[in-house]
């Protein structure tokens, strides 16, 4: 043994009490050496974001991302799928390219999360331990006390709200409906996953009716009595689908016509208010976080997880962080965009306090297009600062918001592509 | 600005407010197309003045000048170094026409590669063309012809500059029509 190593080992040691000395005087991360162990759960747009951007951050952090799914497919540009613009595959992804990064990929469903001894359970594949734990379980339905309302009725009244199954099933009716048939799309209350989506989808698939089964419709049967985007979708349902007139291809039944509770019989959505037939039915159901946040208790009583929105670390368990769809993160929208930015801030603060850093000053960004026929597409978009006295995350104001009501054509054709372009690039940002 | 002025001024650093540009502009900002041009490898300059430009209306677009609002100017050049150090990556899979392509190179080395050197592959001066998105680059065109991206207000350019760009533009519109942009636009678009 030469002095250099003693002298080395001297110094770690030092350092090591110092760490200890910092620990009880309340530092709010343990220094240690680069790495560490990350297990994420669920490998959606917030869990597979955080993975590639916590190896981009440092490669030798150990990162575990336990998913079911070995082929993911995208809720954003799956209403493309239901206008049959795209095919399933087309919004398939794998998780090769995490995997390529080193990142662990374990297909299996996560079935618990023990804070105190931090380790994560799954079905099939034992346990794993962790020093930060991701959990991006996304969104469970929380189905009414209604009749004809059940988790059995997804397999003829399908959500498409997650999309894959779900997705080809609707699209699979769409087709097989006749012409002059009705498609009924009961809305979700808020909050939900992607506020927009409902009302591209109804724009999609008016598309769809209108170029091949032209005297059918699509009734929205909603639970609220206003949406994202209001004012563009029914611009460009008036200007493409009749909206308002008695040839309308789109009818909106808001909320104060519709009530809170919607009934489902085969071929009817009933409410106090509306006895509709429809051939095609898509029941949206009212959503709270994915079903492990519950399970590991992170959620609060309205189904949501509150979280620290500088490091989305849980506001109830230490080491666990939160984000994507099931995190509490307004004002950002439960958006992919949103789940993205929000997993580059989570990659960033578990990177530093593994590096025994400051966690930086947190930046998010959502950027959300939406489709509504032919050359049509149109946005919304807002920058964000963390406010760390109330612990909040507000959009900078004069900036951000919607595209003007009197946009040229050519700038809606160009929202179409720059929307694809948006599709292309976030695929690769998540998925690499 | 230094990183510890930055943290002093409770400013996000570089690559994290660069990071949220990423999910449009593609990965380290070298897009997968099929409409959003690239901004790596791009004069770190030219990139803040493109986002003051947004930020202040003088430059149109679709989305940019919403977001572009969101940033302090000392926050836009932190962005634009960032991406200026990124190297492109030119990956955007679209089909050209190699005749036209060829027909357009001739006519870019005659109108555009004044400033647009090399072919459009350097972005050390001016923003690199080659490989950029073909959607895009017909855009800007048409922008610059309709006069909606006006040459003659833009505060980034000289008046030598502007006249050099303005007489390239009117000439070859002249000699070469429609079918002159084109071939130029198949010509960038077609760069490896």
């Amino acid at each position: 043994m030469t002095n250099k190593t003693l002298n080395r080992r001297a110094f770690l040691g030092a350092t090591g009490a110092a760490v200890a000395a910092g620990a009880v005087a309340g530092t709010p991360f343990v220094a240690r050496a680069a790495g560490g162990k990350v297990v994420i759960v669920g490998g959606g747009v917030g869990g597979a974001t955080t993975a590639r951007y916590l190896k981009l951050a440092d490669p030798n952090i150990d990162v575990t991302l336990i998913e079911p799914l070995a082929t993911y497919h995208t809720c954003f540009m799956s209403n493309e799928v239901l206008g049959g613009e795209r095919s399933l595959d087309q919004i398939a992804v794998s998780y090769d390219g995490l995997k390529k990064m080193g990142v662990k990929v374990v297909q299996d469903m996560a079935t618990g999360i023990d804070a105190g001894a931090k380790t994560v359970a799954t079905k099939s594949s034992g346990t794993f331990a962790y020093d930060r734990c991701v959990v991006a379980p996304g969104i469970s339905f929380k189905l009414p006390q209604a009749d004809g309302v059940s988790m059995a009725m997804f397999d003829q009244v399908p959500h498409a709200w997650k999309a894959g199954p779900q997705t080809a099933l609707l699209r699979k009716q769409l087709e097989a409906m006749n012409d002059g048939g009705t498609v009924c799309i009961v809305a979700p209350p808020n909050p939900f996953r992607c506020p927009p989506g409902p009302y591209e989808r109804a724009s999609l698939i008016a598309h769809y009716l209108k170029h091949h089964k032209p005297k059918s419709k699509v009734v929205i049967v909603d639970t609220k009595d206003k949406f994202s985007k209001q004012g563009l979708f029914t611009q460009a349902w008036k200007r493409l689908y009749g909206f308002g007139t008695d040839n309308a291809m789109i009818e909106w039944i808001p909320a104060a016509k519709a009530q809170d509770l919607v009934k489902i019989v085969p071929g009817q959505v009933k409410t106090d208010f509306v006895d509709l037939k429809a051939d095609v039915i898509n029941y949206i159901p009212p959503q709270v976080a994915g079903q492990i946040a519950f399970d590991a208790g992170l959620a609060n009583d309205k189904g949501w997880c509150p979280v620290n929105k500088q490091t989305f670390e849980s506001s109830v368990h230490k080491n666990i962080h939160v984000l994507g769809d099931a995190s509490v993160a307004a004002a950002m929208p439960k958006s992919g965009y949103s789940a993205n930015s929000q997993g580059k801030v989570t990659a960033v603060a578990i990177a530093s306090a593994f590096a025994g850093s400051e966690v930086p000053t947190p930046s998010y960004v959502n950027t959300c297009y939406s489709i509504a026929g032919t050359d049509y597409g149109f946005s919304v978009a807002a920058v964000y600062r963390y406010d760390a006295a109330k612990n909040m995350i507000a959009g900078v104001k004069g900036a951000g918001g919607l595209t003007p009501g009197d946009a040229s054509a050519e700038d809606l054709k160009r929202e179409v592509q720059y929307a694809y372009s948006w599709y292309d690039n976030i695929v690769k940002d998540i998925w690499g | 600005m230094s990183l510890s002025d930055a943290q002093a001024a409770g400013m996000a650093p570089a690559s994290m407010l660069a990071n949220t540009c990423n999910a449009c502009h593609g990965p380290n900002g070298s897009t997968y197309g099929p409409a959003t041009p690239s901004i790596a490898g791009t004069n770190a300059d030219y990139i803040a003045d493109t986002m003051k430009a947004y930020k202040s209306g003088e430059r149109k677009s679709t989305i940019m000048g919403r977001i572009a609002k969101g940033y302090t100017d000392d926050e836009i050049m932190a962005i634009a170094k960032h991406f200026a150090g990124q190297k492109l990556m030119r990956q955007v899979e679209q089909k050209t026409d190699d005749k036209l392509a060829m027909k357009g190179q001739e006519l870019s080395r005659k109108y555009c590669q004044d400033c647009h050197e090399k072919d459009g592959y350097t972005g050390i001066d001016y923003p690199a063309l080659a490989g950029q998105p073909v959607p895009y680059l017909s855009y800007q065109l048409a922008d610059f012809l309709s006069g909606s991206r006006n040459i003659e207000e833009n505060p980034a350019m000289s008046a030598k500059e502007k006249r050099k760009k303005i007489r390239n533009l009117t000439d070859l519109e002249k000699a070469e029509g429609d079918a002159g942009f084109q071939a130029i636009i198949n010509f960038y678009g077609s760069r490896k």
